[in-house]
């Protein structure tokens, strides 16, 4: 592959023309992973959309597989936060991420046996092979979120987003989430990963972005994740740094 | 003596064609929880059928051009954020029950016509209603079937499947035309409440006996033939309104499948923790 | 303009209308914060079996017990079956509207001619209203009032933040009875003299038409109650002059429910400029069809 899977030069974002995150410039090649770090509200997802080509570009240069955001719709993959999903519908495990297939087998023909193969591999990755069966709604938190990224794997995306993977999660599940997204990334594909949690963001991620209404830094995580870059982002905040550990304090 | 038999065997038509209309299209009614909406569009499509009626149009025309309205206004409605759906579906519903009710107010001879609105009268159906029944009902079953894979996507997950390419907007529009499309061949012949009770109840009892959907979607159709037939024969039978006693039919299913549900989910919560007051 | 409401029975009809938009502007407030569109509507369709065994059974006065009970009854089964069930809080809304509408149905229907029963369930005999009827209401009116007085602040709290209200020790459970109480207590009170329609109206229009103009909940009770004594008043005077002077039936209940809406769209833009105004920035979650009922 050829290019960066994700370019965004100089960009803002927003709705009806009133920009919630500017200056955001990004790099993201096949095999990347970078992790969208910042308070509540500062726009990580508004910056996803957008790349989902959801969330109109104001300003800048925005490339996504090579393409405007909007030409590319429906070329990356998507994990959302699984509370916005209906816990109550009547769907099972092995149908979402059959959903992830949809796109190649189209809305009339039957799934073939290399979609099965798909969807029953990207359950096994995921540690979940053995709850194809149960409805979506009966798993636990993390379960959930692991059935939202087999069925991101199933659809074999070259740009991954996912918006706050680890939140209610448990250890088990976050683990695991963990190891499927480095394998993802070994295998070439580039990974955009929104997150409050710095130590995940240090841990995971290739390369760091700061976020808050503006892009406040950039770089390797030991660049970014520094005393003086986070509380410039997130304000007032203090940020307390001993043995390589990071607290964010409430002022 | 013939006349009688003849109109009851086209009433049994009509219940079992409606039936599997309703069965069909109440599966997404009630996964989409769009019962409100349904009950609003079964309002909202009366000024259509009187004034078509009063002008001397077709009143189906009449109705499916009512619905479309009251449809498109729901979407959009839905579509700018902010605005509380279930505020605006409930003028929207006033509204088209007052415009109806004043309307045929104007004509004389009127209760009759309202009466018949909410109730039907399945027993004067025609043969004509019923080729418009079945033909519905084909167009129907095909268009939920070719579009079940991305209805299932936005059903379950919106913001997904808007990432994953979809027009979610148009789905959901064709989604509330086809509900209404449903209600408008529906409410001639059994009025807006057993519309209403026929969609929501079999499916809702349906969605208790299992979490697939084909399976659902099975059960629902079966359920609403059903109860369509039962409460046809107990209508004969006591001489009662057919509407009602169908509806009470349709909702004893649901009472009689609601209970084995609770008794699982009380045996399966039992071992957890006594549930909370909250 | 005055003339008109000189008759007696025009005079009392606007009083009656002016006692229910006491009582309808703070409650249809609820109804809107809480999403009970459909609940509402459910009710004034779940007394009908009530109005029919009261009347067979009391007459006249017997209708008002039977709406009461018939009232009553909903309102628990709705409470009831709206918490944690497996069936979705609208479908069985809407189960439990048909069911006992059909119970009504069916009563009405073993006997000749139960159109006209209908009929005038729908439309209410606002011009018929008694002084005794208003005493009624009014009595009804009271009741509604001072309950919602007392339930206010635990009400908006259930409302605003279910989970923290039940950490603070409110019963939930008890107070979404105490709520479908108070709308069932006021289709009771109304529908008689006004009819299904517009009390299904007088519920849910008002509220949503005043929050167009604001954003706070007192506000939002004076406003509705305002413009239902607004357009009970225009939409008497409509309806009469449309039939004495240009020989249209116009009904009063479906004129002063036209107007309603009327308020309710032409305020809309008010609305849409206010929020261009505000500008705040949208939350992308659950903006679906899901939310057609809350």
């Amino acid at each position: 592959m050829t290019g960066p899977a994700l370019r965004y030069d100089g960009v803002s974002v927003g709705y009806q023309g009133t920009a919630v995150l500017t200056h955001v410039d990004l790099d993201v090649r096949a095999g990347q992973r970078l992790a969208l770090v910042g308070p509540n509200g500062a726009g990580k997802s508004t910056l996803i959309k957008s790349v989902l080509g959801l969330v109109p570009v104001l300003a800048g240069q925005a490339s996504v597989l090579g393409a405007d955001p909007s030409a590319a719709r429906g070329q990356a993959g998507y994990v959302p936060q699984t509370d916005t999903l209906d816990a109550d519908f009547p769907v099972s495990v092995r149908q979402v991420v059959m959903m992830g297939r949809y796109r190649r087998i189209g809305w009339w023909r039957p799934a073939r046996a290399a979609d099965r193969r798909a969807v029953a591999e990207a359950l096994d990755r995921v540690g979940l092979a053995d709850r194809a069966g149960h409805r979506f709604g009966t798993l636990s938190g993390g379960q959930r979120q692991r059935v939202l990224l087999a069925r991101a794997i199933a659809s074999e995306p070259r740009l991954l987003l996912l918006d706050e993977p680890f939140n209610g999660v448990d250890a088990v599940s976050q683990d695991e989430i963990v190891r499927v997204l480095r394998e993802l990334s070994a295998g070439g594909a580039a990974l955009v990963i929104s997150t409050h949690d710095l130590g995940v963001a240090r841990d995971l991620a290739d390369v760091v972005c700061l976020l808050n209404g503006r892009q406040w830094a950039v770089g390797a995580p030991s660049e970014v994740l520094t005393a003086e870059k986070l509380r410039m982002t997130y304000g007032g905040h203090v940020v307390d740094v001993a043995d390589g550990q990071m607290m964010l304090v409430e002022p | 003596m013939s006349w009688w038999d003849d109109a009851l065997h086209r009433a049994v038509a009509e219940v079992v064609l409606a039936g599997a209309l309703a069965g069909l299209i109440g599966v997404h009614v009630v996964v989409r929880r769009l019962s409100f909406f349904t009950m609003a569009l079964t309002h909202a499509t009366f000024p259509g059928i009187v004034l078509a009626s009063i002008i001397g149009v077709n009143i189906m025309l009449g109705g499916v051009v009512a619905g479309g309205i009251v449809a498109v206004g729901v979407v959009a409605l839905t579509r700018r954020r902010g605005q509380d759906a279930s505020a605006a579906t409930g003028v929207l519903l006033s509204a088209g029950f007052a415009l109806g009710a004043a309307l045929v107010a104007t004509q004389s001879g009127f209760s009759r016509d309202l009466s018949s609105f909410l109730v039907g009268s399945i027993l004067t159906v025609g043969t004509q209603d019923l080729v418009v029944t079945a033909v519905v009902l084909v167009v129907v079953a095909v268009g939920l079937t070719v579009g079940a894979r991305p209805l299932l996507q936005i059903g379950f997950d919106r913001s997904g499947a808007q990432a994953a390419g979809l027009a979610i907007g148009r789905w959901d529009l064709l989604l509330l035309l086809t509900i209404q499309v449903v209600v408008v061949t529906m409410v001639p012949a059994v009025g807006t409440i057993l519309a209403v009770s026929l969609i929501v109840a079999p499916a809702a009892a349906a969605r208790l006996w299992s979490d697939r959907l084909p399976v659902v979607t099975a059960l629902s159709i079966v359920f609403a033939v059903g109860s369509g037939l039962v409460g046809l024969w107990i209508s004969s039978r006591w001489n009662v309104a057919a509407g009602a006693s169908i509806s009470l039919t349709a909702t004893a299913v649901l009472a009689a499948s609601w209970l084995p549900a609770r008794l699982r989910t009380a045996v399966v919560r039992l071992p957890v923790a006594p549930a909370g007051r909250a | 303009m005055i003339a008109p409401f000189e008759l007696p029975f025009m005079a009392r009809a606007l009083a009656e209308i002016a006692l229910l938009a006491v009582i309808c502007g703070p409650v249809s407030v609820f109804v809107y914060a809480r999403r009970l569109a459909f609940v509402s509507d459910a009710m004034t369709h779940t007394v009908f079996p009530g109005v029919v065994i009261g009347f067979v059974a009391g007459g006249l006065e017997g209708l008002v017990v039977g709406a009461l009970v018939a009232g009553l009854l909903t309102a628990v089964v709705l409470t009831l079956l709206t918490r944690g069930g497996r069936v979705s809080d609208d479908a069985a809304t809407a189960v439990v509207l048909t069911a006992m509408f059909s119970i009504g149905v069916v009563l009405v229907s073993r006997r000749t001619s139960y159109t006209s029963d209908l009929t005038a369930f729908l439309f209410g005999r606002l011009l018929t209203v008694t002084a005794d009827q208003l005493v009624e209401t009014a009595v009804l009116a009271g009741v509604v009032l001072v309950a919602l007085l007392i339930g206010a602040r635990a009400l908006l709290f259930r409302t605003f933040d279910p989970a923290g209200a039940a950490a603070a020790g409110f019963r939930v459970g008890w107070l979404d009875l105490w709520l479908n109480v108070l709308v069932a207590l006021v289709v009771v009170a109304s529908v008689r003299a006004v009819g299904t329609i517009l009390v299904v109206a007088l519920l849910i229009v008002p509220a949503a038409a005043a929050r167009m103009v604001t954003d706070r909940l007192a506000v939002m009770a004076v406003v509705g109650t305002v413009l239902i004594i607004g357009a009970g008043y225009a939409g008497l005077l409509v309806s009469w002059t449309a039939s004495l002077h240009y020989g249209v039936a116009l009904t009063s209940a479906s004129s002063v429910v036209l107007l309603l809406v009327a308020a309710y769209l032409l305020l809309i833009p008010v609305r849409l400029l206010r929020a261009r105004r505000q500008r705040r920035v949208p939350s992308a979650r659950r903006s679906s069809v899901h939310e057609l009922v809350g």
